[in-house]
């Protein structure tokens, strides 16, 4: 009976004791920035925007495709399941999409796209000996890689998912026209449901998922140590854990936001 | 009077308790200590089992000594702040073995990169120093090539030409002329050297590997063998 308690124990401190190293290593980005040398800030901001072109402006076709789609399947579904209530389709956009799915679905695109993106280049600076060659020639890897790709991550994510509800919101009231139904009554019904802590909660969203994409990955990528082999098994790391802390975000936030 | 540090000493450094010492089978008693002086090029050679290759990043503060010291001018680089360790390392010249290059960077680029994030000269400064470099290295018709692209002597010219970015007093090379021609591997090793002076090369160089080209010994003050004595090699 004791030994099991025991085996629960460990169990339970060793789960918990791995989310240490990932907390640390935000700590330590972070403590970083200060440090940051004034001719190291403008190579920074180079490498982030860099790291914006790829992370933002390249996933946007990827997430205009999802939005739309999703908007269409959300539309024909509310339409076609509760016919009577079609001049509820804005409020039903707004909760579904703006409020939960818009910056879920963003997220996830963003992870596919750059989350698994960082982690694997970083993992192989590793392997190939450039992170600690980066160190011995005195440039600090947080200051060069980490913290432009947090940066990156945070205002990409953030515009990113403003930009999936405005065009799912858009799409909505293209759809509802088309289905003969009312757009002024959409609108009207969007903005009716819309309150301020939807932008607080878009913008929150926006940096946290973007700071677990940026930090998440990158602390995978630079964990690597035995070799070009564990490259693949950090990505999945890397993957796993984003898309599990965003989940449980989502759920942590929705609880204290609709207390 | 007081005397000026030694750019570089070794104090009773364990070589048999470094990381991967048991897997390497290393002597657990072999100390290592040696100091060397201004001007000189210095070069310790031993096979993988010596615990040669774990000598540069000690040097550099990159990984703790076990026990004993590991000093740059008279300071313990492994023992200062993170901010502290960046700042003082840019006084060194630093050549890794492999190369260490960035690969999403052209050889420009990475000779670039320490220049442009550790120092505050001007774009027009950096670019000429560059430049000198480049041409030093006899780099400039590759300088616009990927690591990936360019061939192995090219990019062992390209991170030794990064080692110089800043012009430093003393320049360590792990390993720098493994895979190299004896022709090559000289010419390397009078550009890190910088030329002459009346004590020996104008910066200090200290050169870790397992072989070093017959062309270039009497171009070294001194050489080191570790592993020819089985416990306790002083120098």
């Amino acid at each position: 009976m004791f030994e099991a308690f025991a085996a629960i124990g460990r169990g339970t401190t060793r789960r918990f004791s791995a989310l240490g190293g990932p907390a640390r290593f935000a700590f330590e980005a972070l403590a970083a920035l200060p440090s940051l040398p004034g001719a190291g800030r403008r190579v920074a901001v180079r490498v982030l925007l860099n790291q914006l072109r790829f992370t933002a402006l390249q996933a946007v076709p990827l997430v205009i495709l999802l939005s739309g789609v999703l908007s269409f399947v959300v539309i024909q579904t509310t339409m076609q399941t509760f016919s009577g209530l079609n001049d509820f389709v804005g409020t039903v956009m707004v909760v579904t999409i703006v409020r939960l799915l818009g910056p879920l679905l963003t997220a996830l695109a963003v992870i596919g796209r750059s989350g698994t993106a960082i982690t694997a280049e970083l993992a192989t600076n590793t392997v190939m000996g450039e992170i600690r060659a980066l160190e011995a020639i005195g440039i600090d890897p947080y200051h060069y890689l980490v913290l432009p790709r947090l940066a990156g991550s945070v205002l990409s994510v953030t515009v990113l998912i403003v930009l999936f509800d405005v065009v799912a919101l858009t799409g909505g009231w293209l759809a509802t026209s088309v289905n003969q139904a009312s757009g002024g009554r959409y609108v009207a019904n969007v903005l009716a449901a819309l309150d301020t802590s939807d932008i607080v909660l878009t913008v929150v969203k926006g940096i946290l998922f973007g700071a677990i994409i940026g930090l998440l990955p990158s602390y995978h990528g630079l964990k690597v140590s035995r070799g070009p082999t564990e490259i693949p098994q950090a990505v999945t790391r890397g993957t796993v854990a984003s898309i599990g802390s965003i989940f449980v975000i989502t759920a942590i936030l929705m609880l204290l936001f609709r207390a | 009077m007081t005397s000026e540090p030694l750019p570089l000493a070794f104090e009773g450094i364990p070589l048999g308790l470094l990381p991967g010492a048991g897997r390497r089978g290393s002597d657990p008693n072999a100390v290592f200590s040696l100091e060397v002086r201004p001007h000189e090029t210095v070069v310790v050679l031993g096979d993988e089992t010596s615990g040669v290759d774990r000598l540069a990043a000690l040097a550099l503060g990159l990984d703790p000594a076990p026990a004993g010291r590991a000093m740059v001018w008279g300071t313990e680089i492994a023992l200062l702040s993170r901010v502290r360790q960046l700042a003082f390392r840019r006084r060194v010249g630093y050549l890794p073995a492999g190369d260490g290059l960035l690969q999403n960077l052209s050889l420009r680029d990475n000779i670039r990169l320490p220049l442009r994030f550790g120092s505050d000269f001007q774009p027009d400064d950096i670019e000429g120093r560059v430049n000198v470099i480049l041409a030093q290295l006899r780099l400039k018709a590759v300088a616009h090539f990927r690591p990936a692209a360019a061939t192995e002597e090219e990019r062992r010219r390209a991170a030794l030409g990064r080692a110089l970015a800043f012009d430093p007093e003393l320049v360590i090379l792990d390993q720098p002329f493994d895979g190299l021609g004896e022709r090559v591997a000289a010419e390397l090793l009078e550009v890190a050297r910088g030329g002459d002076v009346a004590e020996g090369g104008h910066r200090t160089v200290f050169i870790t590997g397992q072989d070093l080209p017959a062309k270039l010994r009497p171009r070294v003050e001194r050489l080191i063998r570790l592993g020819a004595v089985p416990a306790g090699v002083h120098a």
